[in-house]
């Protein structure tokens, strides 16, 4: 019986170490005031309590990641004009496990997986440190600040994404495998029979799901209100405090949106991808100076409308969002982007 | 003061502006979010409390028509600065000002109550209660205060068309002020040079600083992201997390008024004011400069003297 | 090998053009020996350099910058180099603030026809950064 599992809360840390045997694990640890995912090592303290700051969508899809290294090489003395070039990829990504993300974090990454992964051609980078890592969810047990999961098709215990799903039931964790990789994890290390905690698991992850605030239907079908989309005033009116930074896409589960750039000096260099955000004037700038998205109202309707209008259009009505709040939160000027689609869903609440 | 007095304020201005820049509940009781108010309905929505914390001057180089904007004593020392810059039409421009006694830091309060979901805020005599699932805590606004406030020098606006309560005195002694900085200089150089690289290094470089900064006029040219100059590039290593906050110190050398908005907007809670204010206390200490305290001044970097004062030149 | 004995540092030298760079020139015809750790950039003017010019070089593998003008009331353009003076003295001292030895930053004037006077300062500085050695670690030097 593998496919759940308990651990008293005093050998999690055990648990840990004995998965950081075969692989790096990164885990939610206290920096200051924020929580991030660290590397675990033996002995160090873990935060559970919270939502991380910034999820673990930079270990799979990392802010910055070198595609391919370039060097120019002159290499026939007769002919000092005659320049090669060599170029150089490199992928030493290790067997990973990310733990203690939340339910939307690894949600988040099945968005990810559509765009890189489900298509004619696979992202190689993304798929080789997808494939190799396994996530072990956290359920939460009470919504934080900002959150409305349910609302876009997940919740506090939702297992989408997720390997193995991990429940508080109070003296300890109770540990259920998802998939194939959930149940090689769990075989792994020496666990307690978890059946008997199942039923309480069950009841604490109800329980949870009934906490969550719901700022529009939740029913799928209900489709956003095309005329208040087009409306500039109605950006005007919801989004003329946002300072167009790029924190809430930054921070969100599920933006991929990525640049990718050739960083030179003078005979070698790298051609990079790193995170860009729909916030930035220059995320839409073209060469000759026009840009199609010039003011932030324009911005920020398209960030909306690629989570719930064009990204559902293409992946068969798949939200592009997961309801984690962070853009909530962690908003400079506390946009509530569930309040705005609250209003597209229904507009004479406006 | 009381809100009812701003509301009465606030409809007497708006016939005359295209809209007023003041606050409004956010999505939940802890936080408060700018309100762009066009019609009298809106200005009933208006409030103002402890909680008012962004600078909304910051928003007004950006807008075209006629504003009137709601502003503390901190944040009016940004509309001196765009004064002295050129940076705004001052008759273009209605400011409604405010006495204010300190405002309350939402990442201390949050801190406090173990970052549990909140469920209501009251305020009394100086006080905040804060009532979350696991019951209510009553915290002294003095406690949970940004830094800034802890030695406010200006806590009635500079400048004003309209006062909303009477103007009040500063309590806190002007040496207090760079006390920190001092503080912070007796580390060692190497205990200097840790910090700051442990701290810009959880940078994710959302330039919610810069954008969030009232003096930050540059925008959306900034030499953070241009390709030409090539200043820095999209790497994320420590250097050029480093130079991103280096650019953004230089560059407000003499012009940072010290609203703290790049520290509270920060995700990732790094301490990006420190380099700012150690300039500013520089400012002080060399030309006897303070920014955004007097129209007719010109900040520091933008003039010279034949001969200075206080800079001696160094021996090698 | 650097003159100063050790293995050589890298440092900056941001000079005028019309003063410290001929200072520099007047120095190599007078055949004046000095280290060899500076590289120079010429600039029009003191007043030219951006602080952010010094930063960046320390940031990505200068251990020492070196900023010379034309003496003050001297300058080809009036009043650059003053403008200097205050920006950099400013970053002398956010330098020292952020963890960067301030001795490794160092602003002088000097002016065409003092070739012995550059001499002087070039040796002194390379000298002085040589005492606090490299700034970046070892690994980064190596490439």
């Amino acid at each position: 019986m593998a496919d759940t599992g308990f651990l008293p809360k005093e050998k999690l840390k055990d648990f840990l170490e004995a998965l950081s045997k075969d692989a790096v694990v990164y885990a939610p640890a206290l920096e200051g005031d924020i929580v991030l995912f660290k590397e675990y090592s033996q002995g160090k303290d873990l935060y559970l309590d919270r939502p991380a700051n910034l999820g673990p969508k930079s270990i799979i899809y990392p802010q910055c990641e070198t595609l391919l290294s370039f060097d120019f090489k002159k290499n026939d003395p007769e002919d000092p004009k005659k320049v090669d070039i060599e170029l150089k990829t490199e992928s030493n990504f290790a067997n990973t496990v990310v733990f203690g993300c939340r339910p939307c974090d690894a949600k988040g990454l099945v968005i990810y997986d559509k765009v890189f992964i489900d298509t004619d051609t696979a992202d190689p980078y993304y798929k080789e440190r997808r494939d190799k890592t396994t996530i072990i969810s956290f359920a939460c047990e009470a919504p934080f600040a900002g959150c409305f999961c349910t609302a876009v098709g997940g919740g506090p215990a939702d297992t989408t994404g997720s390997d193995v799903l991990m429940t508080d039931v109070g003296d300890g964790f109770f540990f259920e495998a998802l998939t194939e990789k959930g149940k090689a994890v769990l075989k792994s290390v020496p666990m307690q029979d978890g059946a008997s905690y199942k039923e309480k698991a069950q009841k604490i992850k109800s329980e949870a799901e009934k906490k969550i605030r719901n700022p529009f239907p939740k029913d799928a079908t209900e489709k956003l209100s095309q005329k208040l989309f087009d409306s500039d005033e109605f950006w005007e009116k919801v989004v003329s405090k946002c300072i167009s930074c790029g924190a809430c896409t930054y921070l969100c589960p599920t933006c991929y949106c990525f640049n990718i750039t050739d960083e030179k000096t003078k005979d070698k260099g790298e051609r990079i991808r790193t995170w860009d955000a729909c916030m930035f004037n220059h995320f839409t700038l073209e060469t000759s100076g026009h840009n199609p998205r010039p003011s932030k109202l324009k911005r920020f309707r398209n960030r909306v409308g690629h989570k719930f209008l064009y990204y559902p259009e293409k992946y068969n009505g798949v939200i592009a969002c997961c309801g984690c709040g962070r853009c909530i939160r962690y908003c400079p000027a506390s946009v509530d982007i569930s309040e705005i689609v609250g209003y597209l869903k229904d507009p004479k609440q406006k | 003061m009381s809100t009812e007095k701003l509301k009465e304020i606030i409809l007497k201005v708006l016939p005359d502006v295209d809209t007023v820049i003041g606050w409004q509940e956010g999505f939940d009781k802890i936080h408060i979010t700018p309100f762009f108010m066009k019609s009298p309905e809106d200005a009933e929505k208006a409030v103002w409390n402890s909680l008012c914390v962004q600078n909304l001057a910051a928003y007004l180089p950006s807008l075209k028509k006629k504003t009137a904007v709601i502003v503390k004593g901190c944040d009016s020392r940004t509309i001196v600065q765009y004064m002295q810059e050129g940076l705004i039409d001052r008759s273009n421009v209605v400011i409604i000002g405010i006495p204010c006694t300190g405002v309350v830091s939402v990442k201390k309060v949050l801190k406090a109550v173990d970052y549990q979901p909140i469920e209501d805020v009251k305020f009394s005599d100086e006080k905040i209660i804060i009532k979350t699932s696991k019951g209510e805590k009553t915290l002294a606004i003095a406690d949970v205060c940004p830094d800034k406030c802890k030695t406010c020098q200006y806590p009635t606006p500079i400048v004003y068309d309209h006062l909303a309560g009477d103007p009040i005195e500063s309590t806190k002694p002007a040496e207090s002020v760079y006390e920190d900085i001092k503080e912070f200089e007796k580390k060692s150089l190497e205990e200097r040079r840790d910090y700051f690289k442990n701290e810009f290094d959880k940078c994710i470089r959302c330039y919610a600083c810069r954008n969030a900064c009232p003096m930050c006029v540059c925008q959306d040219s900034c030499i953070a992201e241009t390709r030409d100059p090539h200043w820095i590039t999209q790497k994320l290593s420590s250097e050029e997390k480093m130079m991103f906050h280096m650019i953004h110190a230089v560059h407000l050398a003499g012009r940072c008024v010290e609203c703290g908005e790049c520290e509270r907007v920060c995700p990732m809670d790094i301490p990006v004011a420190k380099l700012k204010k150690k300039i500013n206390s520089e400012m002080k200490e060399l030309f006897d400069y303070v920014p955004g305290v007097n129209p007719e001044d010109k900040p520091p970097m933008y003039t010279f003297n034949v001969e200075e004062a206080k800079i001696k030149e160094h021996k090698l | 090998m650097s003159d100063v004995g050790t293995k050589e540092l890298r440092i900056v030298g941001f000079l005028c053009n019309w003063c410290s760079y001929g200072g520099a020139d007047t120095a190599g015809v007078g055949r004046f020996k000095q280290p060899t750790d500076l590289r120079i950039i010429r600039v029009p003017c003191s007043g030219r350099v951006d602080p952010l010019f010094v930063v960046r070089a320390l940031l990505t593998g200068a251990d020492g910058v070196l900023v010379s003008g034309c003496h003050p009331r001297d300058c080809h353009y009036s009043e650059g180099n003053y403008y200097a003076r205050r920006r950099l003295e400013m970053l002398r001292r956010l330098l020292q603030f952020m963890g960067i030895d301030e001795k490794r930053f160092h602003y002088t004037w000097v002016s065409a026809s003092e070739g012995q006077k550059w001499q002087q300062v070039v040796t002194d500085f390379t000298k002085q950064v040589h005492e606090l050695g490299p700034l970046h670690d070892k690994k980064e030097k190596a490439d």
